[in-house]
């Protein structure tokens, strides 16, 4: 005891000393190993560049056309004249809408699949997989005509449901990827001794396996959200009515005029960027872990 | 409560492979039988088929007086407790005691009464509010044995329910498994691999090989007259030590490497096949505690047998004494005694060439390098067919 005390009371001003001390320690590590300071700058220097544009959407949309041109002074014109030329309101309900109800079916498709891919045996099951996989390669816009062609003898052009379809069906295959992945992960014995508990496939799949699969639903539904809140080309086909136009697409028309005010279209692009950014970056970790499914297996 | 009953059942997997031939087992109501054998010899396989978690191929399977063979696992009242206790991590502690009981729609109040009556019984009362996560693993396996009793199945089966846990704690509850098993009185099929495990906790032991059934019989009776070679080798640790040796005229004596030794009439008038392998090689084998050193053994011993080896290694276990010994004697390996599982120190690991075990006396006085002479109890011998490799008994 006698030894530690004096060992405590020097610790302490060292402690008080910490962001000088934590500056040294970077210091010494930076001489012993300059190879990881050129990593550090490299990787600043590619931030700097990829937040750029963000600073550039933020400053601009918050200047008006003349001060944009001058680059100098601040105003909320721009957001008045973006509010006043293109129906926001309308067009982020759209884009909620269409992205909710193609997530809804995705998930509800994909979870179904992921479950029966994994946990259950079932005839040409690897081909199917195979297929499964096998459609993700097809870009979507080598096959769009066709699509487009279809949905108008359906009368689906200009519906809600049109879209919705489009992005369900092209975003399921690697949503189905990623729950066959999650459910091969979860050891069988449980939907085993959900089976001895009195449970069928269904009830295995809903009271136990869905539950538990929360963590990768959620990195699907990100995923889906990211990509369909900002896709332009299906919403361009299938939603050209401006009753029925999604943000993306709104924010095309208005950058497609013959007067293009850059302050306005930045406006507009930071509110259509900005629910993708948000939900990017709350449920981050879930991409993460979403991405590296099935590595610690 | 029911009996399970298992006739002439086979399995084989599309690719071709029998992992089960024509499994014959009977577990009676309230009986706690356990199926013990090496990796791969299908036990498990033989178990997940009695739960309906794998389809079988031929033969029938009954539990109670209803042939189960197209029953689905949920209609076939059955608990399992799984080797990596597949507790539902979503849910707590009573959540998952309690689930089947939900399923059954039974009322509320009646499952919160099991279910604190299951805890109470296992010592997991203060804990039925925590997730599986937040458990150790004797917890969880004790939560999973909830699970399993809570439900008063007909037939409790149980897949080396003990295997992740340490080895303190696996002894404590392979107790509390039979002890909770006896109280409930249901049929128990129960896996393992160690035959220490079966041996202690199973009113009878089925020992299997390759997708045969070898013996099926109480633990005692397994050790002291094992049918043939594997289970010989494989029940018990120390291993049965087993050399090949040669009869002589009348099968009077064993030509043991270069001992002979001297097979008294007594001898012949309990294996009295023994006569007809008269000048013909046999294995003979004997149990490490029944090779006492001279002058050692508790009581004395009518026409007793000698046989010798040099002291190679001791080790000192407190309660007795593991000799490593050798011998001139080719020792025979038994394949079981390689896979059996062993608490003790010499699972025949160490064993070679002509070695053998003996487990001795504590204060018994040997020298690492010097002679030891054992005296043995005829009786005490077992002989195998070195052809067949079955006992050589009546």
């Amino acid at each position: 005891m006698s030894a530690a005390a004096p060992g405590l009371a020097r610790r302490r001003p060292a402690a008080r000393r910490a962001p000088r001390g934590r500056f040294r320690t970077v210091w010494k590590e930076a001489r012993r190993d300059p190879v990881k300071v050129v990593i550090f700058l490299l990787l600043l220097a590619v931030s700097a560049g990829m937040l750029y544009p963000f600073l550039f959407m933020i400053l601009n949309s918050l200047r008006s056309e003349n001060q944009y041109l001058s680059g100098t002074g601040f105003s909320t014109v721009s957001w008045g004249q973006l509010f006043a030329n293109l129906p926001v309101g309308r067009e982020l309900l759209n884009s909620t809408l269409v992205c909710v109800a193609s997530i809804a079916i995705i998930l509800a498709l994909s979870s179904a699949a992921g479950y029966a891919f994994a946990k259950l045996r079932f005839r040409r099951q690897g081909l199917l997989f195979f297929a499964v996989i096998g459609s993700m390669m097809v870009p979507l816009q080598s096959i769009i005509i066709p699509v487009y062609v279809n949905f108008a003898h359906l009368h689906l052009i200009n519906t809600y449901l049109g879209a919705i379809l489009v992005y369900a069906g092209f975003g399921t295959p690697f949503a189905t990827f990623l729950m066959t992945t999650f459910f091969r992960g979860l050891p069988d014995e449980l939907t085993e001794a959900a089976a001895c508990d009195g449970l069928g496939h269904a009830g295995s799949f809903f009271r136990v396996a869905l539950p538990m699969a929360k963590p990768a639903l959620a990195t699907v539904a990100v995923l889906q959200f990211i990509q369909i809140w900002d896709d332009l080309l299906v919403g361009l086909l299938f939603l050209q009515e401006p009753t029925n136009r999604t943000i993306t697409v709104g924010l095309g028309v208005l950058s497609s005029g013959r007067v293009v005010s850059v302050p306005v279209l930045m406006a507009g692009s930071l509110v259509s960027a900005l629910p993708a950014v948000l939900v990017y970056l709350f449920f981050q970790r879930y991409l993460v872990a979403g991405l590296t499914l099935g590595v610690n297996r | 409560m029911a009996s399970i009953s298992i006739e002439k059942v086979t399995k084989i997997y599309p690719n071709g492979f029998e992992a089960i031939h024509e499994l014959d087992l009977d577990v009676a109501d309230g009986e706690f039988m356990v199926l013990v054998g090496p990796s791969g010899c299908g036990k498990t396989t033989a178990l997940r088929m009695v739960a309906g978690l794998e389809d079988i191929t031929g033969g029938t399977l009954r539990i109670g007086d209803r042939i189960v063979n197209d029953v689905s696992s949920k209609d076939r009242d059955i608990a399992m407790v799984f080797q990596n206790y597949a507790l539902y991590p979503h849910m707590t502690v009573a959540e998952n005691i309690g689930f089947a009981l939900k399923l059954r729609k039974i009322p509320k109040a009646e499952i919160k009464k099991k279910v604190e009556d299951a805890a109470a019984i296992l010592g997991l009362t203060e804990w039925l509010d925590r997730k599986p996560g937040q458990l150790s693993g004797g917890q969880r396996q004790r939560v999973a044995m909830g699970r399993a009793i809570v439900r008063e199945p007909s037939v409790f089966l149980m897949d080396e329910p003990l295997s992740n846990l340490d080895a303190k704690l696996r002894v404590q509850m392979r107790a509390e498994v039979a002890r909770i098993q006896r109280r409930l009185n249901v049929a128990t099929l129960y896996v393992t691999h160690d035959q220490v495990e079966a041996m202690t906790m199973g009113d009878r032991v089925a020992v299997m090989r390759a997708g045969l059934l070898q013996q099926c019989d109480k633990p005692q009776v397994l050790y002291d007259h094992p049918v043939n070679l594997f289970v010989a080798g494989f029940m018990g640790s120390p291993a049965m030590n087993l050399f090949d040796a040669t009869l002589g005229e009348g099968a009077a004596t064993a030509l043991v490497g270069s001992q002979k030794l001297e097979l008294p009439s007594s001898l012949h008038a309990i294996r009295p096949a023994l006569k007809s392998y008269a000048n013909r090689p046999v294995i003979i084998g004997i149990r490490p505690e029944d090779l006492p050193v001279a002058g050692d053994e508790p009581a004395a011993i009518d026409e007793a047998v000698y046989f010798e080896g040099d002291v190679e290694l001791v080790e000192a276990l407190g309660s007795e004494l593991l000799v490593h010994f050798t011998t001139d004697a080719h020792r025979v390996e038994a394949e079981g005694a390689k896979d059996a599982d062993s608490e003790g120190l010499s699972a025949g690991a160490l064993t070679k060439g002509g070695e053998g075990v003996a487990r001795v006396e504590p204060r018994s006085q040997l020298v690492v390098g010097r002679r030891v002479r054992f005296r043995i109890d005829p009786a005490r011998f077992h002989f195998f067919d070195p052809a067949s490799g079955l006992s050589i008994t009546s």
